[in-house]
């Protein structure tokens, strides 16, 4: 069974908190069609993020990851629950106001150039004129479009794209930024200058929420992960919680598979073969249980051995957890 | 600037929109240089091709295209409200329409003044009724962008008016004799874009020039164009109400 840890992580002031999410349910139906053919996409999902903080979205494929950040961003409305962004509901205009949202796919109008587009939004953010100019120069510095700005939005390559989407989420920095996989496209000097990028906005307060399969990256850039499978969220937690977690490397003379089907929880064992078992566990404290435990069942141990799981071990374990 | 920006973006989200304002400026100089026509006739064709295939062609897609695109998704992550946006999408294709009605008739005055043949008499008339008519073609063709993708809007109004304007004229026809007739006629001509009343007032064939209305007299051209623009109005009305309420999904898991 999952172990399904919906930590909330609230800031001990209201004001802190930048998205609340409490009890979201979303159900795809298609019209006219039976009951067979709704999607469960999430399934009583609550968080909060607060300011200065950036959340990373894992899971896999179908997790729900974009279905929550469309319902944060008030693209589309849950079937259950609620969800506020800084105290105002998500679809409202006061919410927008402080949203900076940037999809996985952006498009804009081929005709227009990137100046063009940025001033677009800009003054859709309701900027005077002289506002507009400022911001659409910042970003164009920010974002390093100076090559760029002033050529068609129909002759970019999906690099440019995503700097130019970047541009658009970050303008008049925005209090929560949802971004939908920020580093496609982007060459490696623009997934380092992404992440400095975000880094300075969240220590300028900023709280942001980041869905991306390149886990790597999100090892070196958020300070909160959330792992989402089947629409729930299996775990919350921060990196220090997440890196506790390790695999347990036992080395026996032989038995290996006898004695982990004797002796450990299925949950446990990651794999077994004759001479080595590899083992889940939590935390390390729990590794001299595991070894007296296997000692006593008469394994004969040659050695042992703590890795610490990465970021994707632990994405895997948990999908593998959940398909069990 | 924001109003500016939402009714710029109407002029330039297609580069075939400049396309299709050449193109019908051309269809009227042509018109007028091979038939030099009367007013009437000019005015049927600037009520056909101006007044309803126009409307048509620039709002094909005007919000089923960044429906479809996703580019909506964005738009609408704006401090914005989906009327807003769907408001000033109309009121964009409106101005284009009247800097092209403007444009088309500096051409046909100025092709007169050089030939010297032809009669621009009540020429302006039929360019601002033309301009009624087509917006509210265009209040229809915004409101089923909302609900149709990309620019099949179109298609299906161009469809959907054809066929009901067979069936109910042949309704008309086959119940001439009995009040339910009337009652289709009535539906006909003031529920329906409102080709038959501004056609008439083009033509000017009436005994009256006032309209009698709640004890007042009024001016008929006022009357008429006033229930035109309550026409658009109404046809918007729909399409903002379901812009409000409609899911937009950036990406499905």
């Amino acid at each position: 069974m999952l172990q399904v840890a919906n930590e909330r992580i609230t800031g001990s002031n209201a004001q802190a908190t930048v998205v609340e999410c409490r009890y979201l349910t979303k159900v795809y139906e298609k019209l006219l069609a039976s009951h067979k053919r709704a999607v469960r996409a999430l399934n009583g999902v609550s968080l909060s993020v607060r300011r200065g903080q950036i959340v990373g979205l894992i899971g896999p494929n179908g997790a729900g990851k974009s279905t929550l950040l469309n319902l944060i961003a008030g693209l589309i409305f849950p079937t259950d629950g609620e969800v506020t962004v800084c105290g105002h509901p998500a679809r409202s205009v006061q919410a927008h106001r402080s949203l900076g949202y940037m999809p996985e796919h952006p498009v804009f109008l081929g005709g227009y150039s990137a100046r063009a587009t940025l001033r677009y939004h800009a003054a859709l953010l309701g900027l005077s004129r002289a506002a507009i100019a400022r911001q659409v120069d910042e970003s164009v510095q920010r974002l390093q479009m100076q090559e760029f700005v002033d050529r068609p939005c129909a002759d970019f390559s999906q690099g440019m794209k995503q700097r130019l989407a970047l541009g658009v989420a970050m303008l008049n920095d925005p209090q929560l930024l949802l971004l939908d996989e920020p580093s496609n496209g982007l060459d490696p000097v623009g997934i380092i200058q992404l992440r400095d990028l975000l880094k300075k906005l969240r220590d300028a307060g900023a709280a942001i929420v980041i869905s991306s399969h390149r886990l790597g990256e999100l090892e070196k850039l958020t300070s909160d992960y959330m792992f989402m499978h089947h629409g729930e969220i299996i775990t919350f937690g921060d990196k220090a919680v997440a890196s506790q977690a390790g695999r347990l490397l036992v080395g026996l003379e032989s038995g290996g598979p006898r004695l982990a089907e004797a002796l450990l929880p299925t949950s446990k064992v990651l794999e077994a073969s004759e001479t080595e078992l590899a083992l889940a566990v939590d935390d390390p404290a729990e590794v001299p249980d595991i070894v007296a435990k296997l000692a006593r069942g008469g394994a004969r141990i040659t050695s042992v051995m703590l890795q610490h799981e990465d970021i994707e071990e632990t994405f895997l374990r948990l999908c593998n957890e959940g398909k069990q | 600037m924001r109003a500016y920006e939402l009714v710029k973006e109407t002029f330039w989200r297609r580069r075939s929109i400049w396309i299709v304002h050449v193109l019908w400026l051309s269809l009227y100089l042509m018109f007028w240089w091979l038939y030099y026509p009367d007013p009437e006739e000019f005015g049927g064709l600037l009520f056909l091709c101006g007044g309803f295939l126009l409307p048509l062609a620039l709002g094909a897609g005007i919000l089923g295209d960044d429906i479809a695109s996703g580019r909506i998704c964005v738009v609408l992550t704006r401090p914005l409200r989906p009327g807003t946006l769907f408001s000033y999408r109309l009121l964009g294709l409106s101005l284009q329409a009247a800097v092209h009605f403007m444009l088309a008739g500096i051409v046909i005055l100025a092709f007169h003044v050089v030939t010297g043949k032809g009669s621009t008499e009540g020429l302006a008339l039929w360019l601002f009724l033309s301009w009624l008519l087509f917006n509210t073609w265009a209040a229809l063709s915004t409101s089923s962008s909302v609900l149709v993708k990309r620019s099949q809007n179109s298609l299906l109004l161009l469809v959907a008016s054809v066929t009901v304007g067979i069936v109910i004229n042949f309704l008309i026809w086959h119940l001439r004799d009995y009040a339910v007739g009337d009652v289709l006629k009535g539906f006909l001509r003031y529920c329906f874009p409102p080709y038959g009343l501004l056609t008439d007032l083009g033509k000017g064939e009436f005994e009256e020039k006032n309209v009698a209305l709640a004890g007042l007299h009024l001016p008929r051209t006022l009357v008429y164009a006033v229930h035109s623009l309550l026409l658009t109005v109404v046809y918007a009305v729909p399409g903002i109400l379901i812009f409000r309420k409609k899911q937009f999904l950036s990406e499905r898991d």
